[in-house]
């Protein structure tokens, strides 16, 4: 898509709809430090689920601020998908310069203005016809120098019946860095394509996060985003978008969340079904401790016959001090559509806690591991060896990394 | 094994042990009968320390110790353990990573899984929720199941068999048969199915909270089969209690 670029010099300074205000004045624009991928790297990294020791043996793209560290397709799967930095397949194809910033809008706020106008940096990828993935792609984006604004944009398109697990993992080389990322993400899923595209976070108390996603779904297309923040982060606001526009489309948007610290986090998931049939469900599952505030926004939106919506958050209260606020939308206008809503926000279970204590285990273990099944993974979808590294994250952030 | 000597606990500040005493000696079953209400799962619940079963006077003795102030968990380490009649629901944690956690512990390691098999317990429940969506039978199955792989001294088994089908009873007492052995065991039980299998030495009728009659568990579950609680109430001005 062309942009504007006056349209966008004004929107650089629009405020997003919801979140904390940030002056991007306040980053820095460029990366200072000579980067380099060393152990740190490589441990961090694997704390948001990206194993760069088997980069050469899976597929994996790493982008330390904006540049593209490594990036390697897994031999067997070669010529069944396309890995590139997005800046070559904008040369390379006049479809994809078509569908960059399709489902996304340069114009929405600041921090896609600020995007748009820098020169493109992410990821292109696309799974090609009927090609099923039963390997992990994995892609880590790096925020390496102090301060730093880093700008990513990725896009992925997979085509009709294709199948693939997508797990991007994005942290930062110091826990009180500072810093703000801005990752554009937009997702094409074709006919009858399968996705799961699951990002792990970890940020720190001074690093500011503000992820723009668009999803598209065609006929039968299904996908599961699902989005996993663990620990502290600044600030933090998203409202991902999908649009089911298929018929039998199926969207799962699932979030796990483990919030300590004086975190501020505004999630959201934003459905639309326009197709017949289409199934929307969008999960939360939230812990919050200290200081940490959540907002929980949800939206489903059916303008189709048969759409089914169901928004859910569970939160778990660990301490006074906290807040969980969920706001479900439903929007109907169809007489046969179905859509629903709960929530529910809680402390540990007494009973739970005896149970366990019964049972041999301290109050300090039964809590962790009520703490962990309350972070249940399998509202993910990950095929089984994807889903016990990422409990292990998990327990690990539970842990205290 | 275990000795309560004179125990009252009140609930919520209604006294509802009223002077209990029993003892149970090594490698000894007992059971308990007695209405519904009359106290049975209060005892169970004082003897493992529930914190919600104020324990107003008298005293706990388990293996030579005093453990009436000793906490749940700690009694739990000890060597208690407990099948319980109303289990909660532990959402997200799944059955095999709970026992294979109580028996690593316990030095139990692999074999628990010989339990599960015996219990009939299907890979399928294992992957599952504790509790969640299970019937009531495989409640009771669960239940062992993780009051067995502690491998305790002492196990109390509050209702095994209520809500089970013959099948499955006849499956839990002969496998209990098998697995009390060496323990001590204190089985709260309406039916006499479940004692077919389990020869215990000792029954205590616990009506309104107090123990209304004891002795050979086959001729006093015979009368309540015959008369009810009527006659351990009988037999409990008879005794002057
Ligand atoms: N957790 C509890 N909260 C309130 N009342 C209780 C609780 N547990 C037991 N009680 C009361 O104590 C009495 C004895 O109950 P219980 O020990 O469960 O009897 P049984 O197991 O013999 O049927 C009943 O009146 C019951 O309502
Ligand atoms: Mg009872």
């Amino acid at each position: 898509m062309q942009v504007d670029e006056r349209r966008l010099r004004e929107a650089l300074s629009k405020p997003a709809e919801y979140g904390e205000d940030l002056d991007l004045g306040e980053f820095e624009q460029e990366s200072r430090e000579r980067v380099e991928v060393d152990e740190d790297v490589r441990r961090r990294s694997l704390e948001v689920g990206v194993d760069l020791r088997r980069a050469s043996s899976l597929t994996t793209f790493l982008q330390i601020d904006h540049e593209i560290a490594y990036r390697a397709v897994q031999k067997q799967f070669q010529g069944d998908i396309e890995l590139m930095p997005i800046q070559e397949a904008l040369e390379r194809y006049p479809w994809v310069r078509e569908l960059f910033w399709n489902l996304v809008s340069p114009y929405a706020d600041k921090y896609t203005a600020y995007n748009a106008l820098r020169p493109p940096s992410g990821f292109f990828l696309r799974i090609l016809e009927g090609r099923r993935l039963h390997m992990p792609i994995q892609a880590c984006f790096f925020s390496y120098s102090p301060g730093i604004i880093q700008s990513v944009h990725n896009l992925i398109v997979a085509e009709p019946g294709s199948e693939a697990y997508i797990i991007t993992g994005c942290t930062m080389r110091r826990g009180d860095q500072k810093g703000l990322h801005i990752g554009v993400t937009e997702i094409f899923v074709k006919p009858g394509a399968k996705l799961n595209y699951t990002m792990i976070h970890r940020w720190g108390p001074n690093f500011h996060v503000r992820p723009r996603t668009g999803i598209i779904l065609e006929e039968s297309a299904a996908t599961s985003y699902n989005y996993v923040l663990l620990g502290h982060v600044g600030s933090f606001q998203s409202k991902p978008f999908t649009r089911l526009e298929g018929r039998g489309a199926t969207i799962s948007m699932s979030n796990i969340i483990y919030l300590d610290g004086s975190s501020k986090m505004d999630m959201g998931g934003d459905c639309s079904i326009a197709g017949k049939n289409g199934r929307a469900e969008l999960t939360t599952s939230a812990v919050a401790l200290d200081r940490a505030k959540l907002t929980m926004r949800g939206r489903i939106l059916c303008e189709a016959d048969d759409g089914r919506g169901h928004i859910s958050c569970r939160g778990l209260m660990l301490s006074d001090e906290a807040e969980i606020y969920t706001i479900p939308e439903l929007i109907s206008r169809r007489m046969n559509a179905s859509l629903t809503h709960e929530a529910a926000i809680g402390r540990i279970s007494e009973d739970q806690l005896i149970y366990l204590m019964s049972r041999g285990l301290s109050r300090e273990e039964a809590e962790s591991l009520i703490v962990r099944g309350f972070l249940d993974v399998s509202p993910l979808n990950l095929p089984s060896f994807l889903e016990e590294s990422i409990k292990k994250i998990i327990d690990l952030a539970i842990k205290g990394f | 094994m275990l000795r309560v000597e004179n125990l009252h606990v009140a609930v919520r500040d209604r006294l509802i042990l009223k002077g209990v005493s029993l003892e149970v000696g090594d490698g000894e079953v007992h059971v308990i009968f007695g209405p519904n209400g009359s106290g049975k799962s209060t005892l169970a619940m004082a003897i493992i320390g529930h914190p919600d079963y104020r324990i107003v006077s008298g005293r706990i003795f388990f293996d030579g110790q005093d453990i009436t102030e000793k906490p749940i968990d700690e009694r739990a380490r000890m060597g208690i353990s407990i099948a319980f009649q109303n289990p909660p629901k532990l959402h997200g944690v799944k059955l095999k990573d709970l026992l294979a956690r109580i028996a690593s512990e316990n030095g139990v390691g692999e074999r628990f899984l010989e339990i599960v098999d015996r219990l009939n317990i299907s890979q399928e429940h294992l992957n599952r929720y504790v509790n969640v969506g299970f019937s009531g039978g495989e409640i009771k199955r669960c239940e062992l199941a993780q009051a067995l792989a502690s491998n305790p001294k002492l196990i109390i088994l509050d209702e095994p068999d209520s809500g089970v089908d013959v099948e499955n009873l006849e499956l839990i007492g002969r496998f209990l048969s098998e697995s009390l052995r060496g323990r001590s065991a204190l089985i709260i039980t309406h039916h006499g199915y479940i004692l077919r299998h389990l020869k215990p030495v000792k029954a205590h009728v616990l009506i309104d909270g107090v123990i209304a009659c004891e002795g050979d568990p086959d001729q006093i579950l015979n009368r309540i089969m015959k008369d009810g609680y009527r006659w351990c109430e009988r037999c409990r001005l008879m005794r002057g209690v």
